[in-house]
């Protein structure tokens, strides 16, 4: 068990790949915004790659062990300590009762770190998942974020062999401040809704990624009005991002509204009248959760589906990888 | 002695809540910061009077961009 003595900005419990099958019914599918570093933590711990971890965003929150286990945080480096002491990344490390796990702020690249524990973390399932969905207010702990005092209860698990593993150093995910996404055309974009300026702007601008960003969405800087093939949006409405409502691409879309695109990710909106105009690919949906608002930028590479399909591939295969952890 | 807030988050001033002269508490809320489109509330870790303030509404911020001078005792 873990108890939550200062909650911060943003921590959940989040799985992978979170509650699929309901986005025909509205449910976004939630689940961890970087996949991959959550992924990588319970593998190091040795849990099933997509059990629950808790999902800390931003950082500045504290937890205090109530349970001898073994843990390892991955993603952003927060400079977490475990009782005064500094705590490596994406390694397993042996904790015990009253042990304090303190996590400062995400530093200058990434911006979620992933707390994994050993047996993972023992929420009920929703509809399949243990995420919280935090728009809908269901899943994971109480379908919100933690705060204090909150005690997250955890699976016991035989934790003979586990602490000291860790990832192979080849296999480090690469952070910075500009994020390469590989994205697809998606259903609206040239020649009907997008002009062929437009694309190349999409897939050759750096775009700062807003303040407003967050589990459901991440707006980005505004596209010029030369990016519209359109006057308008006929029959979907006044301006050409409108279109008659349908169902979004989602993960990954890049939706436009008015000038602003953005990216609809874990809690995002699962239809609406505005056009999607490029889909970022499954592999590269983890960098879209490191991005730090107000600060970093994304940068769409166009790739063909074929190239998505790759890239999903081996991101599978690396992930049983044999030489993945050391012992 | 002099204290300064900082901006704990990067995002938007949502508002300032203290004027200039004003006496307030340590853990008293000084600004609030608009960032994942949720208002952050920045309190200062000590109790002063206000001397100075920095930011305005809407004004954009980095972690650690100055906001509020407080004179501490």
């Amino acid at each position: 068990m873990i108890k939550v003595l200062n909650g911060g900005i943003e921590v959940l419990v989040e799985d992978w790949p979170g509650r699929l099958g309901y986005m025909g019914l509205g449910m976004a599918a939630a689940g961890a915004m970087d996949n991959l570093a959550l992924q990588l933590g319970n593998l190091i711990v040795g849990n099933g790659a997509g059990e629950a971890g808790l999902e800390i965003a931003g950082g500045y929150c504290d937890f205090e062990i109530t349970e001898d286990g073994v843990i390892a945080v991955t993603g952003s480096d927060m400079s977490p300590t475990l009782g005064g002491e500094g705590l490596p990344l994406w390694q397993a490390v042996s904790v015990k009762t009253g042990d304090t796990l303190h996590f400062s702020h995400f530093g200058d690249a990434g911006f979620r770190s992933y707390l994994c524990i050993a047996g993972g973390i023992d929420v009920p399932e929703y509809l399949g998942s243990k995420s919280t969905c935090l728009f809908g207010s269901y899943g994971g702990f109480e379908g919100r974020k933690l705060a204090k005092d909150d005690v997250v209860k955890t699976v016991r698990k035989n934790l003979a062999g586990i602490a000291g593993r860790k990832l192979n150093p080849k296999y480090l995910p690469e952070y910075g401040n500009e994020w390469e996404l590989r994205a697809i055309p998606g259903p609206n974009s040239v020649p009907d809704y997008v002009t062929e300026e437009g694309m190349d702007y999409l897939f050759g601008t750096p775009m700062k990624i807003s303040h407003n960003a967050n589990r459901a969405a991440y707006r980005l800087q505004e596209v010029p009005a030369s990016f519209w093939a359109r006057e308008d949006g006929g029959k979907g409405g006044s301006h050409p991002s409108n279109i008659v409502d349908h169902g979004y691409n989602m993960r990954g879309a890049v939706n436009v509204t008015g000038n602003t695109p953005s990216l609809l990710i874990a809690d995002g909106p699962t239809l609406g009248g505005f056009v999607c105009v490029a889909n970022v690919i499954n592999a590269d949906l983890w960098k879209i959760g490191q991005g730090i608002p107000a600060r970093d930028k994304v940068k769409l590479k166009l790739v063909t589906v074929e190239d998505a399909i790759q890239a999903r591939k081996e991101r599978a295969e690396m992930l049983k990888a044999e030489d993945l952890i050391l012992c | 002695m002099e204290y300064t807030l900082k901006a704990h988050m990067p995002g938007l001033v949502a508002r300032v809540v203290v004027e200039i002269g004003e006496k307030v508490e340590e853990g008293q809320e000084l600004a609030v910061i608009n960032c994942m489109k949720t208002e952050m509330s920045c309190k200062t870790d000590k109790a002063g009077v206000v001397k100075e303030i920095l930011v305005a509404e809407w004004d954009e911020m980095d972690v650690g961009t100055p906001m509020i001078v407080l004179e501490t005792a």
